[in-house]
């Protein structure tokens, strides 16, 4: 009776042992690598990179002397012709928010983010008091849309495997289709299964 | 009293001449606004306005999106793990195949008519007669 009652609190607390599961709480600035795939780390450094080229730029210093006020810009779409799966709004938005808190760059917002704007300025013609409404035909125009792709380059045999990322940002002057500026990201990786 | 009416009539007119005068100035110079080119540029500049005015929606229905164009990259190890995949997967279809067309003469796995082969291999009854007492 005592090796069953042993046995079975034994097999109890294998199998609770074995279903755990653990969540530390990890630092975003040092995601550990594990699978070899594009993670945190990657968009961390493309975005702290970006920022570093876009605002050290020539061009804005071009445009703050010519015109005598900075340069707005607008987002426009990012291409990934990658291998994996790849969301440039993680690194975008960290360029977005530099482009703001410095204070060197307007941004106008743009995509599906504009039409939600523009529906509630519709709104607001029937709803909103005369005095708060606001306007239509009264936005920012942008000086420079900012477009970007993603490459990669997969060289694997065996168990072992290299892969290379470039990440491109232009900016581009609406008016002239002068490209301005272009930001440049490669990330490397040896990874061994 | 007829002189009265007259002025009052004249001044009418005159009213509606200086309206009609200054509405047309005015859809004259948004004309000539609107057909102003700017230095430099080209007068066919319309054409294009036209063109991409139509089509804006389509264009910009992607800005501030990221647009997945990905392509698969051959890896030599995922490869052989998808290899290993797709025969385990096959060789499931196979079994499941042979057990629900258990007996069907037409099946091209059947066994039941083919003196070496091992009928009872995908049997539900493969262990139920097996033993001393049924001959092993």
């Amino acid at each position: 009776m005592k090796s069953i009652f042993v046995c079975a609190v034994t097999a109890l607390l294998m199998f609770t042992s074995a279903c755990s599961r653990k969540v530390t709480r990890i630092d975003p600035a040092e995601t550990p690598d594990i699978s070899g795939s594009w993670n945190n780390t990657d968009s961390r450094l493309t975005a702290e990179e970006m920022i570093s080229q876009a605002l050290g730029a020539a061009w804005l210093t071009n445009h703050t002397t010519e015109k005598g006020k900075k340069p707005v810009v607008i987002v426009g779409m990012v291409t990934n012709k990658s291998h994996e799966h790849i969301e440039a709004e993680t690194f975008m938005k960290d360029l977005e928010r530099s482009f703001i808190n410095t204070s060197k760059v307007g941004l106008v917002q743009s995509g599906k983010k504009r039409e939600e704007l523009r529906a509630e300025k519709a709104d607001q013609q029937t709803n909103a008091t005369a005095s708060t409404m606001k306007k239509f035909g009264m936005e920012n125009g942008a000086d420079y849309i900012l477009q970007g792709s993603i490459n990669s380059i997969v060289d694997a045999f065996k168990k072992k495997k290299t892969v290379t990322y470039q990440i491109n940002l232009e900016l581009t002057n609406i008016q002239t289709n002068e490209v301005v500026w272009i930001g440049d990201k490669k990330i490397a990786k040896y990874v061994k299964n | 009293m007829s002189s009265i009416f007259d002025s009052a009539n004249k001044l009418s007119t005159m009213k509606r001449i200086l309206l009609t005068i200054i509405c047309f100035t005015a859809v004259m110079a948004a004309s000539a606004q609107e057909n102003t080119l700017a230095p430099d540029q080209n007068p066919n500049y319309k054409v294009s306005q036209d063109k991409y005015t139509a089509q804006k929606e389509t264009l910009m229905a992607n800005m501030n999106t990221t647009v997945q164009d990905t392509y698969k990259a051959y890896d030599w190890y995922i490869a052989k793990q998808e290899r290993r995949q797709q025969r385990i997967d096959d060789r499931r279809e196979r079994r499941l195949y042979r057990l629900q067309n258990y007996g069907n003469f037409y099946n091209p796995y059947n066994q039941m008519y083919d003196p070496y082969g091992d009928f009872y291999r995908y049997s539900p009854n493969r262990f139920r007669y097996r033993g001393w007492r049924h001959g092993w």
